[in-house]
């Protein structure tokens, strides 16, 4: 449905969207609610992934910092699309989402910080230029031992390896560091105030999620509709058949489930921005789902349905898996129910 | 510890029920996990109007009400 945009560089489209302006603008959600749209509707899964990550959260980590030091010129250099950025959470020591054990490690001295361990499954990791790197500065499991370090991927000591071909322009990969040492004005805001950084940006990379997500569910079901329109079937088209209609009358309701979800999702709120990205998860997939059986062997083509829906089950895994954010939705039961919290 | 910070405690300590806060009430043990942790500092930042310095962002801090207050105070005079 989209052959066009599958050869899109995404180097090209954040320098793109750089040159325009959009990206030094401090308001990531209302960036994202603008863009993402037309991202969706012209770039491949990917790509769109790609700037989402930057957008959403490692441009605002970087901008948190403020504008001086390296920090500071490399915030600005993004923001300019100059330079492409990975956010290096997911470690290669621990589960994907338990961030409190991960193992990469950063010894800080007076004038330089070293890092060793690895980070996987990390969007950007083969195309970047440089990375944020969340590690432990202290052994403690508390959420005060972690800082992000700015690492630039071509230091000594920085290996790189694609992750595959899935989510093509996303440039997924893992990363390990060997001793990779930068200078301390690399660190990003205080040491042990990692994890809060992250926690302060991930609700909105989670909105980012259900905002893409409604885009996608909306351009699938529309071109999904034309297609049923235009299918023969007996003496009229799919779109006559009262079992047609009802499945994606089906798909059309979890869509607008997903808006609605976007709509009332309150900016910076972690408890909500769990909620919402389980939901959504669920909703994309019921979709997708929808979509690829009213398509039937058509939704199996190159850049088709069925291969959207295998790459859309990141909505469930990426920026916490829906696993872990029900235990977080369950331990703020009380307040989901509208109690304190 | 004024009794404001003990209201703004509560609601982060799933266990304490109705029992006083005191200084030494461990945080932990009163159920303040890794997440609920980052959002009472950024309660406290708000509430307070400070920012905890960096050498006092440890788990020595948030190990009771009594150690996270001190810590509180002490940003407050600064």
């Amino acid at each position: 449905m989209r052959e066009a945009v599958l050869d899109a560089d995404a180097r090209a489209v954040w320098a793109s969207l750089g040159r325009s302006g959009v990206l030094s603008r401090d308001r990531p959600a209302e960036v994202l609610r603008s863009l993402l749209p037309s991202l969706d509707a012209q770039y491949s899964l990917g790509i769109v992934l790609s700037v989402c990550v930057q957008i959403a959260t490692a441009l605002p980590i970087l901008r948190s910092h403020g504008p001086s030091g390296v920090v500071g010129r490399v915030s600005a250099e993004a923001a300019r699309g100059e330079v492409v950025l990975a956010l290096a959470a997911t470690d290669a020591g621990a589960a994907g989402s338990d961030l409190m054990d991960l193992t990469t490690s950063a010894r800080l001295s007076e004038d330089r910080v070293v890092v060793d361990g690895g980070k996987r499954w990390i969007t950007n990791a083969v195309t970047a230029d440089c990375a944020l790197v969340l590690a432990r500065h202290r052994p403690q499991r508390h959420f005060t031992s972690f800082l992000w370090v700015l690492v630039p991927l071509d230091a000594p000591g920085v290996t790189r390896e694609s992750a595959g071909s899935l989510f093509s322009g996303a440039g997924v990969g893992h990363l390990t560091f060997s001793g990779v040492s930068v200078g301390r004005d690399h660190v990003v805001g205080a040491p042990g105030r990692g994890l809060a950084m992250f926690a302060r940006h991930v609700a909105t990379e989670r909105l980012a999620g259900a905002l893409w997500a409604s885009a996608l569910c909306r351009r699938v079901l529309a071109d999904t509709r034309r297609v049923l329109a235009a299918r023969p079937l007996g003496s009229g088209v799919a779109w006559d058949n009262a079992v047609v209609r009802d499945r994606f009358a089906r798909g059309l309701v979890e869509a607008r489930r997903v808006e609605a979800l976007c709509s009332s999702f309150r900016e910076g709120e972690l408890v909500d921005s769990m909620v919402v990205k389980v939901a959504v998860a669920e909703s994309v997939d019921r979709v997708l789902a929808v979509c690829a059986e009213l398509l039937g062997a058509e939704s199996f083509a190159d850049g088709g349905v069925a291969g959207l829906r295998a790459e859309a089950a990141m909505f469930g895994v990426a920026g916490g898996a829906s696993g872990a954010l029900l235990a977080g939705v369950a331990d703020h039961a009380d307040y989901l129910l509208g109690g304190a919290r | 510890m004024d009794s404001r910070f003990a209201d703004m405690l509560r609601p982060f300590l799933k266990y304490a029920g109705g029992a006083e806060i005191t200084l030494e009430s461990s945080l932990r043990d009163l159920g303040l996990d890794s997440m609920q942790a980052i959002e009472l500092l950024f309660a406290i930042e708000d509430t307070y109007q400070v920012s905890l310095p960096d050498e006092l962002l440890t788990d020595t801090t948030f190990a009771t009400a009594g150690s996270l207050w001190a810590a509180i105070s002490g940003a407050r005079q600064c």
